[in-house]
């Protein structure tokens, strides 16, 4: 609080000496003054602030503490400005090489989030038996104590029944520090069963990139170096990834790039390029192919990566095979083969149909791609691939930069720059028999079945798929769960068909939700758990990438946590191994006590040691000097601490040119990769490929199950009964699902272009409203085969007649007072989840978001 | 004496909104108040459609209406150029609202932060309500109040008198940018003195032909706009007949 330097006394001489004061204002002061005075209390807070006005500025108040924004998963290392203990202000921390300064909007959020009055104080019990969507949990206050005595109690019948393969945990926004809770903690005592969210983020697009050039992540792109960026479904300039990044360098690409954006509503991103395809939902990978095509046809793949005919010729001639042995290729694989099976007859006119593009537009912009060779850039970001046959629209995409030479070359596509960090002690010498039995049963989430191949990374069964767990657990299959533990997240509310989790959720004995604020998911829970906020109150690290360069960047508590949080993935299991080693079972407190402070190698003593040590712990490579690997140096871990940010070195363009991760080590056309992991997974089931492959929904039999290619969208409604395809898409001011409690939230919603304050709109194009006698502001249901949901009609020339645009986020019906429009019983707005149906894309385990489903639309 | 402008390049600008929503965390200004905000259009009929966004704030006029029409000068021109407020005078007479024509100023109608005064909890015993939290955190108004807004405008202001943009007087006389200008991720805003020939503003209002809102009514604002929001390109052409 700032000093209070004005005593009455000087105020009033102010007051009676300073002419320039109005009569009202004296009169005002005055009197409030002389009854101030009676009670020897002072002025009033806001009389107090118009008695300081004349002072003269003073300097800095507060200090500026490294931390990071998880926001969304650009992940910005981050400064927050303290004054006396309180956070009051965010921005980009300048150390870092892959944000610098800049800072996203969704970043000022963290502050009303951290502060947050619905946040939960303290651990609090279901005193409510019933569980439902109806039912108030009446949830009373108890200790940390009581807390983890129950906790511990219920993971010790589990062990003591054999049963320890029936605990569950939950993740969903996680750290680097997640092994502690997600892995160790899980398989010490003794469960498969640890599941995660990412199948709800965009798994599928790593498959493109998997399955062509053998890297499963996430991408960064060389935009200051590119001359064309193709952009699929993505919107960098709202929604992941490195929000803060692409929104500093956009105004100088724009001078330098074409900016082509594939995408059915006029997204943020689209608004500020040079070309926006309004796509019809799903199509993306016949425009693809036919981009494809083009490029063949017309000679303008890249020699250099790529290769070329032997004779010179162009023998890629539309509807003409082409023979192998004629093209001698010399990074890449199957080219030949490419063409011959998908590319051949894909046609700009055949595409023009399918995508309900304009002819023109689709050859436009293929050869203006093309002319960029390598200095090209095919962007591929949930839109494409988050959908039934994403698999596939993901690798067809991706698959321009391999054409055009743009893969791992300056000017196009990258992947994460080296980093250093290490990972927590092998915990292996402390899994007890129960715990090595338990851990090896099949996963409640289906995964690796047979019309689930999750063939993530080239392994089959190793994509979790998240929203089927809701399945398993509902109908016991494998079997039934009887303790879990998860921590924010909240997946009847993120996932499609959210019913299913309150149904599935109500049926589990006893489930822990470690979180800040109460959700929709926590109304099912049994104990709560009051969690820190991952910005401002914890220790954690985790990296990011862009401008060419990774960055590793931590978390630290710079304030005190708010009432008595504690630290979800290090804190939290800490205090049950303590109680569980208490109740006779210490494996998992001894295997916490094996991580130790770097600098001194003293074992952690209690929760707040152990979070601190498991960060030093696996930065070490970092910050100690002695163990320097490359990127920034540092002289400690104090130093590192302060800079929160350790930078990579430059990036290496070209080192992964046939040295890939694939099986012939080149980029693959014709995917190896693919086709072994395919296999493997037919050979588990003593089956197929193509069986593998119906089962699982796609289109493609044999040979071209390899390769990339289009596969037609595959969407649950009948056209005449559910007239418009429903497009969902992020905020910019969104963080993650938990920002519609901020006030700021509501009050800016209008930044999403469309979009409208306080209010929670679905756009439809001018010319469906009218056919639909709908306006503006209309109170409407939409519907669809699965679901429904109610919010408010704007007419917005933005989106492609024959479907409608909403944006995800809002809906809540708890988490807070202002994200909800009753707590605990209506939702302020619609969630986007109830109306997409429970569909996967089976080869990643994803959840399908995009092109899921048609809805009608009626007013209310 | 420094005379001081914005320039916001509108190609560098991506339409997100983290100046405004920067300058209430800055400013402490309560919510329904925009001292930065924004003008959005969306023109055209699809498919040749196109969204376009114009970030706007207090233009500190060099002829501004609402300092000719306040009749206690609470409203009054800073030397430097700043069209600054001081609320001991300020009868919230509202005068200035009425003749501002870019609808920057704004009223205090209530006592501002009334969220924050709330005693209802969500969920009794288990959160706070938004008095508790403020009791504990401290803070003044807001748990997450800056106290460096200070010196001539209020910290915060009270109920009865307007408020807007003071182009952060606060900050510029310690020889910190408008914070708007810090926070913006694109480096659109460029803040200077038009005095200083050799400033960024002066070389930017030379180099391109910038407008300003509603420059004919005579207000000689001092935010300047550049280039275009869309920078899209198109193939040559001449048409047809």
């Amino acid at each position: 609080m700032e000093k209070e330097k004005n005593t009455p006394q000087n105020t009033i001489s102010d007051l009676l000496n300073d002419l320039k004061l109005s009569r009202r204002c004296f009169v005002k002061a005055t009197a409030a003054t002389g009854a101030a005075l009676a009670l020897g209390t002072g002025l009033t807070p806001d009389l107090k602030a118009l008695a300081q006005t004349g002072k003269a500025a003073g300097g800095d108040m507060g200090q500026w503490i490294a931390s990071t924004c998880q926001g969304c998963t650009s992940w910005c290392s981050k400064e927050v400005y303290v004054v006396n203990g309180r956070a009051i202000k965010v921005h980009g921390n300048k150390r870092s090489k892959v944000n610098g300064g800049a800072s996203c909007p969704r970043a000022h959020l963290a502050l009303q989030q951290v502060y947050d009055p619905d946040r939960i104080k303290t651990p609090m019990k279901r005193t409510n038996p019933k569980k439902g969507r109806n039912e108030d949990p009446k949830f009373v206050a108890i200790s940390w104590d009581e807390a983890l005595n129950t906790i511990a109690d219920k993971i010790m019948e589990l062990r003591k029944n054999n049963e320890t393969h029936k605990y569950l945990l939950m993740r969903g926004r996680y750290t680097y520090m997640r092994d502690i809770i997600y892995d160790a903690m899980t398989k010490l005592i003794g469960s498969p069963n640890n599941i995660s969210h990412s199948a709800i983020c965009a798994e599928a697009e790593k498959f493109g990139p998997f399955y062509t050039e053998g890297y499963w992540d996430y991408r960064q792109y060389d935009v200051l170096n590119t001359k064309y960026m193709l952009i699929w479904g993505a919107d960098p300039l709202a929604a992941n990834r490195q929000v803060s990044y692409y929104s500093s360098v956009w105004g100088d690409i724009v001078g330098k790039a074409t900016i082509a954006v594939v995408e059915p509503r006029l997204s943020a991103t689209a608004s500020k390029a040079d070309e926006w395809l309004p796509i019809k939902p799903g199509q993306d990978g016949a425009l693809a192919a036919a981009i494809s095509h083009v490029l063949l046809t017309k000679g303008m793949w890249s020699r250099e990566f790529v290769g070329d005919f032997q004779e010179g010729k162009n023998l890629f001639v539309a509807g003409q095979e082409v023979d192998p042995e004629t093209f001698e290729e010399k990074h890449t694989n199957g080219i030949v083969k490419f063409w011959n099976l998908e590319l051949k007859d894909k046609t700009p006119e055949w595409a023009a149909k399918v995508t309900g593009l304009p002819l023109d537009q689709i050859v436009r912009v293929a050869t203006d791609y093309g002319k960029a060779g390598s200095q090209s850039i095919s962007w591929v970001g949930g839109g494409p691939v988050m959908q039934v046959r994403g698999a596939y629209a993901s690798m067809i995409c991706h698959c321009l930069n391999g054409i055009t030479g743009a893969c791992d070359n300056m000017g196009g596509t990258l992947v994460n720059n080296k980093e250093y960090t290490g990972k927590f002690p092998n915990w292996d010498d402390f899994l007890d028999e129960a715990a090595k039995k338990g851990s090896k049963m099949a996963k409640i989430d289906h995964r690796g079945r047979k019309d689930f191949p999750c063939i993530n990374g080239g392994k089959p069964g190793s994509a979790v798929v998240t929203n089927r767990a809701a399945d398993g657990i509902l109908n016991a299959d494998p079997y039934d769960i009887k303790v879990a533990i998860a921590y924010m997240n909240n997946f009847n509310f993120s996932c499609t068909q959210p019913e299913r989790w309150n149904q599935a959720l109500s049926k589990i004995p006893f489930l822990v939700h470690i979180t800040t604020n109460a959700s929709e998911f926590s109304w099912f829970a049994d104990i709560l758990l009051p969690d820190t906020h991952h910005l401002f109150e914890k220790w954690g690290w985790v990296k990011s990438a862009a401008n060419g360069y990774r960055h590793v960047t931590i978390q630290q508590p710079v304030i005190k946590p708010m009432w008595e949080a504690k630290i979800d993935e290090t804190e939290v299991p800490w205090l049950i191994a303590e109680k569980l080693a208490q109740r006779g079972f210490d494996n998992m407190l001894r295997y916490f006590k094996t991580i130790k402070d770097p600098e001194t190698g003293k074992e952690p003593a209690n929760e707040k040691d152990f979070a601190l040590y498991c960060v030093k712990y696996t930065t070490q490579n970092l910050w100690d000097p002695a163990k320097y690997q490359g990127g920034d140096k540092f002289n400690g871990w104090e130093e590192f601490r302060k800079a929160g940010v350790w930078n990579s070195a430059p990036y290496p363009f070209r080192k992964r040119w046939s040295a890939m991760n694939t099986k012939t080590k080149k980029f693959e056309f014709y995917s190896e990769t693919l086709k072994a992991a395919l296999e493997e997974h037919a050979k588990k089931h003593n089956t197929t490929v193509d069986d593998i492959l119906e089962v699982s929904g796609y289109q493609a039999r044999g040979e071209i199950a390899f390769i990339p290619h289009y596969e037609e969208p595959s969407t649950l409604g009948d056209e005449k009964e559910y007239p418009l395809l429903f497009v969902d898409h992020k905020s910019r001011l969104n963080r993650e699902g938990r920002s519609a409690n901020c006030t700021w939230y509501q009050e800016f919603k209008d930044v999403d272009p469309g979009d409208s304050v306080w209010d929670d709109v679905a756009k439809i194009n001018p010319l469906d409203a009218t056919k639909l006698g709908l306006k503006s502001g209309d109170k409407i249901r939409i519907t669809s085969p699965t679901g429904k949901l109610e919010c408010t009609a704007k007419l917005w020339e933005g989106v492609r007649p024959g479907t409608v645009a909403k944006c995800y986020g809002q809906g809540h019906w708890v988490y807070g007072r202002v994200a909800a429009k009753v707590f605990g019983k209506e939702p302020r707005g619609g969630n986007n989840n109830e109306v997409i149906p429970a569909v996967y894309d089976r080869l990643s385990g994803s959840t399908v978001r995009h092109a899921a489903t048609r809805v009608k639309i009626e007013k209310i | 004496m420094p005379r001081y402008a914005m320039v916001i390049d509108l190609q560098r600008c991506v339409g997100c909104g983290a100046c405004s929503i920067a300058c209430r965390n800055e400013n402490n200004v309560p919510e329904g108040i925009y001292w930065s905000n924004k003008i959005t259009e969306t023109v055209g009929t699809f498919p040749n459609v196109r969204y376009h966004y114009i970030p706007t704030l207090c233009n500190h006029c060099a002829a501004a209406p609402c300092v000719r029409g306040c009749p206690t000068r609470a409203m009054h021109k800073l030397d430097n150029g700043i069209t600054m407020h001081d609320p001991n005078k300020c009868i919230g007479c509202k005068y200035c609202e009425f003749n501002c024509p870019y609808g920057v100023i704004y009223f205090n109608w209530e006592k501002p932060h009334r969220f924050w005064r709330s005693e209802e909890a969500a969920i009794p015993g288990g959160t706070a309500s938004p008095k508790e939290l403020m009791e504990k955190v401290g803070g003044q108004a807001t748990p997450y109040f800056n106290p460096e807004r200070t010196g001539t405008a209020a910290t915060v202001r009270p109920k009865g008198i307007v408020e807007k943009c003071t182009f952060c007087d606060h900050r510029v006389a310690k020889k910190q940018l408008p914070y708007c200008v810090e926070a913006c991720p694109a480096n659109a805003r460029i803040f200077g003195d038009l005095m200083d020939p050799n400033s960024e503003v002066s070389i930017l209002v030379g180099k391109f032909r910038p407008f300003r809102l509603r420059e004919e009514l005579g207000t000689e604002p001092h935010i300047f706009y550049i280039r275009d929001y869309n920078p899209a390109r198109y193939r040559a052409t001449k048409g047809g007949v």
